[in-house]
């Protein structure tokens, strides 16, 4: 009796197991839209963690930089450094723009993987990555999107859609598809990327608590990483390619 | 073996509805399996980390140091630079006051000698004149004493006859005579 009991307790469990689903959200409803609240509330987490480490680094600026000041002198310099193979001489106005994309991302990824975000239960849904929800790597996708047409009409003028009969007029469906596959790509790259990744840990978690997952949480920071960086370097590729120009 | 599976199990209650909360499950929080990674990472991090953040710094003193250096040699220079100035200042001020009095002496000295020639010059004018004054006086004198033998010449021919002749000859030979004498 005891063994069937704990038997389908097992079934039970490996039903709810198997039931690890992913689309479970904490909605909240602003104006007629319902937002998915998990992904605000790690977003709010992830900000202030950047703004507070920020607004700490830069407090008290010394010409020999210390610990943090140094750190984030180092980071901005990769940033910068990335806009500058990416985009060219002008790289300077975007490195605001390419650097938030970075840091946001990264941030987000990482958080996802190290902080421990599951001790705190919601009403519905979990929290997670930002990035882990399709809706913020669209939005920084759709971003990425404007911010290279701006780009590039800001340099060109009305002359920045004669890159799309370049080289031929025959490839003006490519090219103008390019403009949607863009943001596409980028989006669901980085969705898809962060979402398996936290996935495979959980399922692992899920079959076995210890050790075992632990190789795949140090591969998902790795992936992590390199995503927050594939996504900053092609937005700015895609800056970089829409303002440069044969004139 | 029955409170890992208990946990297994209750790892599968996902709270479907409710409030908010905290899971107290250590397992399903994969609390152990993020702290090994962050213990991992802060371990290993640690030291590349400072590692580049030290090379960072040098780097950056070194530049500082560099520049100070250049900064104090470029100050250096400009302070020889300006004590050069000052000398060579001086120097021109000397030269200038050394010209000055030099042209003033040479004026003096040129004005001297002009004077002392004008002067001589002067002199040789009023020789000159004089020299002609008297030239012209005796050259009146010479013609006036022409005349005067022409006239007495004349004279002597036109009334000129054997006895007056004697007697200006005698008169002559005393005159020598008395001369003589």
């Amino acid at each position: 009796m005891n063994v069937l009991s704990c038997s389908i307790n097992k079934l039970n469990g490996l039903y709810d197991i198997s039931g690890v689903e992913v689309g479970q959200h904490f909605y909240w409803k602003i104006g007629g839209f319902q937002v998915h609240g998990q992904v605000l509330i790690t977003s709010w987490v992830v900000i202030a963690i950047l703004l507070g480490s920020a607004t700490l680094a830069v407090r008290n600026p010394q010409t020999i930089p210390t610990s943090g000041q140094n750190f984030f002198e180092y980071v901005l310099e990769f940033i910068r450094d990335v806009s500058k193979t990416q985009i060219g001489e002008e790289y300077g106005p975007w490195v605001p723009f390419i650097g938030t994309m970075f840091l946001f991302i990264f941030v987000s990824n990482w958080s996802g993987a190290l902080l421990p975000w599951k001790i705190i239960q919601l009403p519905h849904g979990e929290l997670a990555a930002p990035t882990n929800d399709i809706n913020t790597t669209v939005a920084l996708a759709l971003l990425t999107s404007v911010a290279y047409f701006y780009a590039g009409i800001s340099k060109k003028g009305l002359g920045y859609f004669g890159k799309y009969i370049q080289p031929t007029p025959i490839l003006l469906p490519i090219n103008i598809l390019e403009d949607f596959t863009k943001p596409l790509s980028l989006s669901f790259r980085l969705f898809g990327n962060i979402l398996a990744d936290e996935l495979v840990v959980v399922v692992l978690v899920s079959l076995v608590p210890l050790v075992v997952p632990i190789p795949v949480m140090f591969l998902g920071l790795f992936t992590s990483g390199i995503q927050a960086l594939i996504f900053a370097t092609l937005a700015a590729a895609y800056i970089g390619e829409s303002m440069e120009g044969h004139h | 073996m029955k409170n890992v599976t208990d946990s297994f199990v209750s790892l599968g209650h996902w709270p479907s509805a409710g409030s908010f909360g905290f899971n107290t499950d250590i397992l399903a929080t994969n609390l152990i399996n993020l702290s090994v990674v962050l213990g991992v990472l802060v371990f290993f991090g640690k030291g590349v980390l400072s590692d580049l953040l030290d090379n960072r710094k040098q780097r950056i003193l070194n530049t500082i140091r560099n520049s100070e250096e250049l900064r104090g040699g470029a100050i250096e220079q400009l302070e020889k630079a300006r004590t050069r100035l000052r000398k060579v200042e001086m120097e021109a001020d000397q030269f200038r006051v050394n010209g000055y009095s030099e042209i003033e002496r040479e004026r003096l000295n040129f004005i001297n000698s002009t004077s002392k020639t004008l002067k001589q010059l002067e002199n040789y004018k009023n020789e000159t004149i004089n020299f002609e004054q008297q030239r012209a006086i005796n050259q009146v004198r010479q013609l006036v004493f022409q005349q005067a033998l022409q006239g007495a010449l004349g004279t002597l021919s036109s009334c000129l006859n054997n006895e007056l002749h004697l007697r200006t000859i005698r008169a002559n030979i005393g005159m020598l005579g008395a001369i003589t004498d």
